[in-house]
């Protein structure tokens, strides 16, 4: 039986390297030279070949991507931001860092939990300044609506793509759909690096911009200096430390290359998964078949029907040598949240939060690590 | 990888510090774990505070530090103008109001406290302590004053890590209520991007940790080793992490960083060896400071900004990188920001300052290098 600290038998993920990243880090390491150079350019450069979108900037955090993609949609204090409440925080906060109001819409449902266009439709004010989508799990939210009704509204459209890169929506690489697309490069993440985020455009001005902001408004980089291209600069706005550094950028690079693959076995465990759950009861498994060709499959979220016993199952799967996480707990429900929005209700998303269940999930599960995964889940949940 | 003949900055990293990213990677753990506490408490064991807590950035950990003192919209902050931006930066960042203020002199670049004192307005919860190029500001003087104003006093020690101050053994860090440190790479102790939190005061550092990752009431660690999945978030935080590779990199790097200071302390002694005395050029500080120093950069003075310009381009010419540091109020963002009167002497310090190569691993040749080319110039 684990016990309070114990490392879980099945991780919620597990994350491993192969000999060449590493190469590709220790060269890095080796040159000495260790700040935005030639490996983020290569980085930037593949990773926007790979989306097809016009630029791709490397920043430090999916939440440093969202903050800048924010501000280079022109919100400021005043202004609000249509976001939905079941995804991380960062997708809200970053609203707040620009002074402007996250407004929190509805997901359509437990079985499709993506932000609800007729939702965001009735949410839309004078001061709505941009839209924000999150392709939960990996899975597309319906950015083709949100883009027409943004467009007609002209309000930006931001893409948190956090769980999903590489994934479509009609053909067409999530990300690419808005303003501009928030990438993560966090530990846990489909292409993961450690910390790491990036922001995707087809927007020459907003592409200038975060390119500007993420290094303190600077007019030149060190790299700039260090090639003799310039001998000083200018600071021209209030700007940030948002940079990758090299290290990580060669690690990016080296790992961008196995992505396609990696999310060709996601998906494969992904529909095993989902057909041994589709025995399981009292449970709702989100999305359907149809979907997982397009999405990164990120993680595997279920939702318990039996309320009030996400707890219990947890704790029951824990004893069993399996970690599980709430993806997401509902962000208007946290305390910092609800002093600020303390009479929202976004029934949906809260039920949706009181039931969820992240299962262990990684390319290289073995079948009967999901077998025991499912076992279990037999064992525990009450229909 | 450059074509100078002597680089400004070179970082070399050890096989050991290698071994050491490449161990933390095979594991698998990349996120704040193990390796970040050990890092830590490795940093606070070597700066003599009571808590350091890592995060992404020196600009981050200035952020966080206002944010830990309390400092928000309406308030002011002094912050002296010849620094780095990120410190004129980090008060904006949390709704505050930098008030620039000058330097002592071209010889004594960093912050005057006598100026600090007329600056004082009603508004002021805080004064921004730059220790600038790895020179200590003059933390008592400024301890005593912010204490007689009841101020908050944040020391910025992004290029000063291991610097002492006067009369003793005290490293920067320790005087203010918090002080930030940056991991840059071109620092004396880098790992690419990243930065620390120094505090004495167990709140603070709580403060700072709390926010660093999303105010989340626990981390994805603390999870994995079988905590509650269950979390609250108590504030608006940022991600500010710092990443066990870059943890790892540092904690193989800080067992060498006090080697690595007085490699570069003796690259300074030869320099100002061959260069004292010479007509048209002064050097900043006196030999007490140059002990105490972590040498971040080798600043010298010309006479004026058109014969630093006219020196730089020569070096240049000869190979030689060297670079300089603006006056915040010259930047078109901070333009607006010149108190009347101006600030004569950070002006002065920008306008005539040039800073040559210096490194740990700066050789007895290179030296000869710049210092002929510098020579020469004079003559």
């Amino acid at each position: 039986m684990a016990t309070a600290t114990s490392f879980p038998e099945l991780p919620l993920f597990d994350l491993r390297l192969e000999p060449q990243d590493l190469d590709a880090v220790a060269e890095t390491l080796r040159s000495g030279w260790l700040t935005l150079g030639p490996r983020t350019a290569a980085f930037e450069e593949a990773f926007a070949e790979q989306l097809g979108a016009r630029h791709a900037i490397a920043l430090s955090s999916c939440t440093a991507a969202l903050h800048l993609g924010y501000l280079a949609a022109g919100v400021g204090p005043g202004d609000e931001v249509i976001v939905p409440a079941f995804t991380f925080a960062a997708t809200a906060a970053a609203v707040l860092y620009c002074g402007a109001t996250p407004v929190f819409a509805e997901i359509s449902s437990r079985e499709v939990p993506s932000i609800d266009p007729q939702d965001v439709e009735r949410l839309i004010t004078s001061r709505t300044k941009a839209v924000c989508a999150v392709h939960y799990a990996g899975y597309a939210a319906p950015v083709d609506q949100l883009k027409v009704l943004c467009d007609s509204h002209d309000i930006a459209l931001i893409e948190d793509v956090a769980h999903a890169p590489s994934a479509t929506l009609k053909g067409r690489k999530l990300g690419t759909w808005g303003q501009s697309g928030a990438f993560s490069f966090f530990s846990n993440k489909v292409l993961s690096v450690g910390e790491g985020g990036l922001l995707c455009t087809d927007d020459d001005d907003v592409a200038a911009f975060v390119r500007s902001r993420r290094s303190h408004a600077m007019t030149s980089g060190t790299w700039d200096r260090h090639s003799g291209r310039t001998d000083t600069y200018d600071v021209v706005a209030l700007g940030f430390n948002y940079r990758l550094d090299e290290p990580r950028a060669a690690l990016l690079l080296s790992r961008l290359a196995r992505l396609e693959r990696e999310i060709a076995r996601r998906r494969e465990l992904t529909i095993r998964y989902r057909e041994l759950l589709s025995s399981v009861e009292g449970i709702i498994v989100p999305f359907s078949g149809d979907d997982i060709a397009g999405s990164s499959c990120y993680v595997i979220p279920i939702m318990l029907e039996r309320d009030g016993t996400q707890g219990e199952v947890s704790a029951e799967l824990r004893e069993r040598g399996i970690q599980t996480s709430i993806f997401y707990p509902a962000i208007h429900r946290f305390s910092a949240y609800r002093e600020r929005f303390p009479t929202l209700s976004l029934p949906v998303t809260e039920l949706a939060a009181r039931t969820e269940l992240t299962l262990p999930f990684y390319p290289h599960m073995t079948h009967e690590d999901q077998d025991r995964v499912v076992t279990a889940l037999h064992e525990v949940v009450r229909p | 990888m450059s074509e100078w003949r002597v680089a400004l900055t070179d970082v070399t990293v050890s096989e050991e510090d290698v071994q050491a990213v490449l161990e933390c990677l095979a594991s698998g753990w990349l996120t704040m774990g193990p390796r970040t506490v050990a890092f830590e408490q490795a940093l606070s064991d070597y700066v003599g505070s009571a808590h350091a807590v890592t995060v992404s950035s020196g600009t981050a950990a200035l952020h966080l530090a206002c944010l830990a003192a309390g400092i928000g919209p309406g308030d002011e902050v002094i912050v002296p103008a010849f620094t780095f931006v990120a410190s004129a930066a980090a008060p904006r960042y949390v709704g505050a109001e930098p008030v620039l203020c000058d330097v002592r002199s071209p010889l004594d670049f960093n912050i005057d406290p006598d100026d600090v004192a007329r600056r004082i307005t009603p508004r002021t919860k805080a004064v921004i302590a730059v220790h600038f190029c790895g020179y200590a500001a003059d933390v008592h003087a400024l301890r005593a004053l912010c204490d007689a104003h009841g101020l908050q006093l944040i020391e910025d020690c992004a290029q000063a890590i291991g610097a002492r101050l006067p009369g003793g053994e005290q490293r920067v860090g320790t005087v203010g209520e918090l002080g930030a440190f940056s991991f840059f790479s071109k620092k004396q102790l880098c790992v690419g991007e990243g930065g620390m939190v120094a505090t004495d005061d167990e709140a603070l550092a709580m403060r700072v940790r709390l926010l660093r990752s999303h105010a989340l009431t626990s981390s994805t660690w603390d999870r994995h080793r079988g905590h509650d999945p269950v979390y609250d978030i108590t504030d608006i935080g940022f991600n500010f992490r710092l990443d066990e590779p870059r943890a790892a990199l540092g904690l193989s790097r800080i067992g060498r960083l006090e080697d690595s200071i007085d490699a570069r302390r003796a690259t300074v002694r030869a320099y100002r060896e061959r260069l004292s005395g010479l007509s048209g050029l002064e050097l900043p500080f006196d030999d007490d400071a140059v002990e105490r120093s972590s040498h971040f950069a080798f600043p010298v003075l010309l006479a004026d900004r058109e014969t630093r310009d006219r020196f730089r381009a020569q070096l240049k010419d000869d190979g030689i990188q060297t670079t300089w540091y603006p006056a915040l109020h010259s930047f078109t963002e901070y333009r607006g920001s010149t108190p009347s009167g101006g600030l004569p002497q950070a002006l002065a310090s920008a306008e005539r300052h040039c800073a040559l190569p210096l490194s740990s691993t700066m050789s007895e040749d290179e030296v000869d290098i710049v210092a002929e080319a510098v020579t020469g110039f004079l003559s």
